[in-house]
């Protein structure tokens, strides 16, 4: 018997995925499932139901800092744990604490040397593919890299940061709400899941992949103008960076340089067309999760050496 | 009987065809690409065997077979055998070995469940039996989520997990893989189907790459010519890109997202996998070691893929045997190296390990039974460095270790060619991807630069030094400077 007609004929299908297509991946649950006791840097921690190892290091004063860049985990947003800059040992090894669940009697230190080289490292891998211009940036000052770095005392990041007018992606000023600069983008996901999980909106999404990963428009859109995007603003809140940034506060942070500000600093951007716009929500997903489904093999895109 | 093997055997079988009515069988590729098309000429308990055949060589053979009178042409290999349902085993290039769980690739018609049960049969095991009998299999392939683990724990685990199982048979990308499904695609299928039956599952989903277009119709044809097969079967295709193959992709490609990445682990699919149920993936090569254990095959041997510069072939060897036996039948005597073990495997000159999976961790080895040679002339340190660019290019955008690491080592690498060879940097960069990224994908991908560095330290340190020991980096700098000169005087 096969069923090439109905791959799924087995499965109830979630209907939401139908029209909702965030091109992320669906993790499992990683939250405990009981309330549990478990040491951090010798201090005991009792965390309830659906605690991650996070919560609990989080209950004390660790010998090390713990960034947890890309961590939210409010309004069931995250754990992403991309960033992983939050490794902690355990007595399973090193592990993500934002995304390990709380267990039973496990021993978890902070002062590690491999937990703690991880942390740096993987900040400094952060920083090495962001543009580094604070003092242009709107989010100056309420910045969670900007508070990681400073608070993990990062001097000089051991890659550099990204600094390559050539590369650099337009900053995207088109919307009258929202302006995008992905050069400060840390892929975190908190604005793709706050459109589609929390209001349902159905407008971001993650696309691409290697250094090409990025955040887009599940309509096909080049610009935020031409998504679908109802002006919610949600994924400016929750974003942890200046790449998301509500209009009119682009500047709200900056040193006052003349001629020097957020729009400048890259060198490129895209306005709006000022075209007469029509609903707000002409197309959601409908016709994406067919036409931009991935397919091809590894290009080779960089010559060697 | 005459059979036809491997890729044009259509063409060739066709002109046999004409000038016989002895029967004339396509059958699959015996993996070893180089010999075929491979015309066998089997007549009472003698195979001739007929490398690179012509449709004019094929027709000269049909026209004397089933005449007693009349001699076979000169063979290029000659093998007296029991009829045992399996490719007698040629003296010719590229053979190593006994078979067993390839035993039957080369010989049966892929697609056809009645060569299949006259051959082994199918076995109707009970779910006890199955996890008695194989429940040892160790996992075979990156792409398996229980590689080099035993499989019987994790059936158990998903069976008694409340929810409606799945099975996934992952032959995505590995050419082990690929050819086990183009040319005994029910031994595949025959796995699975014990492993649904241990697991109760309600459906088997098969699980290939969309340029495998032969690996996907022939096990279409054969899932659904399969007798009585225990659940739902579906052949799915996911993109050819080579992390599509990592077992929680290959779950996402199954549910049909548009867009692949990891997923991130614990818990893994045996608890949430495909639409949240708990569900078993293995590759092609485990079920198939999976249905020989039903049937009491031996299930140590290991199916080893050579590639790189030299002859393509898929060889099996025994676990008392070495990776040498694999190369050497590729044909490759003269390499700087070797990668062992996948795309990120890795780098050495000794070949004398054997093919287990102890045995290969012991020397930083890599276990998806893939064997890239590089020819004598290939430089290591470039080698390296474009599977390093390779890393950056082709993951999937997830993590940070992975994504922005790969792309920090490729840059740390070319900086050696500029004279700046900052070793501690490397180490503790290949150390931070191996321990922080999501998947087997960037879990792995610092192995060909860790084993390159300690395999070939002099080249590192050469190339820093403005020397590239093989001459191959130089070469392309020269045709580089000369390129700009070029422009320059235009
Ligand atoms: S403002 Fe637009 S893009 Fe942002 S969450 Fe709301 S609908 Fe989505
Ligand atoms: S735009 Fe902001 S919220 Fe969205 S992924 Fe990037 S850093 Fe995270
Ligand atoms: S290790 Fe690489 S391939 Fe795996 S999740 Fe991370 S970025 Fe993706
Ligand atoms: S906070 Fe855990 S991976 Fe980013």
């Amino acid at each position: 018997m096969s069923s090439q007609e109905h791959p799924h004929a087995e499965f109830d299908v979630p209907p939401l995925t139908e029209t909702i297509a965030p091109g992320t991946a669906t993790d499992p649950d990683v939250k405990s499932a009981e309330t549990t006791t478990l040491t951090v840097d010798g201090h005991e921690v009792t965390v309830p139901e659906g605690s991650t190892v996070l919560d609990a290091v989080e209950e004390v004063e660790t010998d090390e800092y713990v960034p947890a860049l890309c961590n939210y985990d409010r309004e069931d947003i995250g754990p992403r744990s991309e960033c992983r800059t939050c490794m902690v040992e355990t007595n399973e090894g090193i592990v993500p604490s934002c995304s390990t669940p709380a267990e039973e009697g496990l021993e978890v230190s902070t002062d590690a040397e491999a937990a703690s080289e991880a942390r740096d490292v993987n900040l400094d891998l952060v920083l090495s593919d962001h543009n580094l211009r604070c003092t242009t940036c709107g989010k100056n000052g309420r910045c969670d890299l900007q508070d990681a770095s400073i608070e993990n005392d990062v001097e000089e990041p051991r890659y550099g940061v990204f600094d390559d007018r050539d590369a650099y992606e337009p900053i995207d000023d088109s919307s009258d709400f929202i302006q995008i600069d992905r050069n400060k983008c840390i892929l975190c996901n908190r604005c793709v899941e706050a459109c589609n999980d929390v209001q349902v909106e159905g407008v971001l999404r993650m696309e691409g992949h290697g250094q090409d990963t990025r955040i887009g428009f599940q309509n096909g859109a080049e610009t935020m103008e031409g998504s679908t995007c109802v002006s919610c603003g949600h994924c400016v809140t929750v974003c942890p960076t200046g790449s998301l940034v509500e209009k009119g506060l682009e500047d709200a942070a900056t040193l006052p340089i003349p001629g020097f500000n957020q729009k400048n600093s890259v060198g490129k951007v895209i306005e709006s067309s000022d075209v007469e716009k029509g609903p707000m929500t002409p197309m959601k997903a409908d016709q994406v999760t067919e036409t931009s489904r991935e397919t091809g093999g590894d290009a080779e895109e960089r010559q060697w050496p | 009987m005459v059979r036809v093997a491997g890729r044009g055997a259509e063409e060739v079988a066709a002109a046999a065809r004409e000038r016989t009515d002895v029967p004339v069988v396509d059958v699959g590729s015996t993996g070893v690409p180089g010999v075929e098309p491979l015309v066998v000429a089997t007549d009472d308990g003698r195979s001739a065997f007929y490398a690179n055949a012509t449709p004019d060589d094929a027709e000269s053979v049909a026209s004397v077979i089933g005449e007693p009178t009349r001699a076979l042409p000169d063979a290029d290999a000659t093998v007296t055998h029991d009829e045992t349902g399996a490719l007698p085993v040629p003296d010719l290039d590229g053979f190593s070995g006994s078979r067993s769980v390839l035993a039957r690739c080369g010989w049966l018609r892929p697609a056809s469940a009645d060569d299949y049960a006259e051959s082994v049969g199918f076995t109707d095991a009970a779910a006890d039996e199955v996890v008695d009998a194989a429940g040892g299999v160790l996992g075979r392939g990156w792409g398996d989520w229980n590689a080099d683990e035993p499989a019987g724990a994790l059936w158990e685990g998903v069976r008694d997990r409340d929810g409606s199982p799945a099975v996934v048979v992952n032959a995505h990308g590995n050419p082990g893989d690929a050819l086990l499904a183009e040319s005994d695609p029910f031994a595949v299928l025959e796995g699975a189907a014990h492993v649904a039956r241990v697991v109760d599952a309600v459906q088997v989903f098969v699980y290939v790459s969309e340029t495998d277009e032969r690996a996907r119709d022939t096990l279409e044809a054969a899932a659904a010519a399969y007798p009585d097969f225990p659940t739902d079967v579906a052949v799915v295709e996911g993109p050819s890109a080579y992390r599509a193959a990592e077992p929680t992709m290959a779950i996402e490609a199954v549910e049909g997202n548009h867009r692949l990445e990891a997923r991130l682990r614990p818990p893994g699919p045996e608890v949430e996998g495909v639409f949240g149920e708990p569900t078993v993936v293995h590759t092609a090569r485990t079920f198939a070691h999976v249905a020989g254990a039903v049937r009491g095959d031996d299930t140590s041997t290991r199916v080893l893929s050579v590639t790189g510069d030299t002859q393509d072939v898929t060889v099996e060897l025994g676990e008392t045997d070495t990776v040498r036996s694999a190369v050497e039948a590729s044909g490759a005597t003269d390499y700087t190296g070797v990668l062992v073990g996948g795309r990120f495997g890795g780098l050495t000159r000794k070949l004398d390990v054997a093919p287990t999976p102890i045995a290969l961790d012991e020397r930083d080895l890599g276990t998806d039974g893939v064997l890239e040679v590089l020819g004598s002339d290939a430089c290591p340190v470039a080698f390296v460095g474009r599977r390093s660019q390779f890393a950056a290019d082709s993951n999937c955008g997830r993590c940070v270790p992975c994504r922005e690491g790969s792309t920090q080592l490729s840059e740390l690498l070319r900086d050696i060619y500029d004279g700046e060879f900052n070793e501690a940097k490397i180490t503790e960069l290949l150390r931070v991807m191996e321990s922080t990224s999501i998947c087997a994908f960037g879990r792995n991908a610092p192995r060909p630069v860790r084993t390159g560095l300690r395999e070939f330290r002099d080249h590192f340190e050469a190339h820093a030094n403005g020397e590239c020991p093989s001459g191959q980096c130089l070469v392309d700098a020269d045709a580089e400077a000369e390129t700009e000169a070029e422009a320059a005087t235009l």
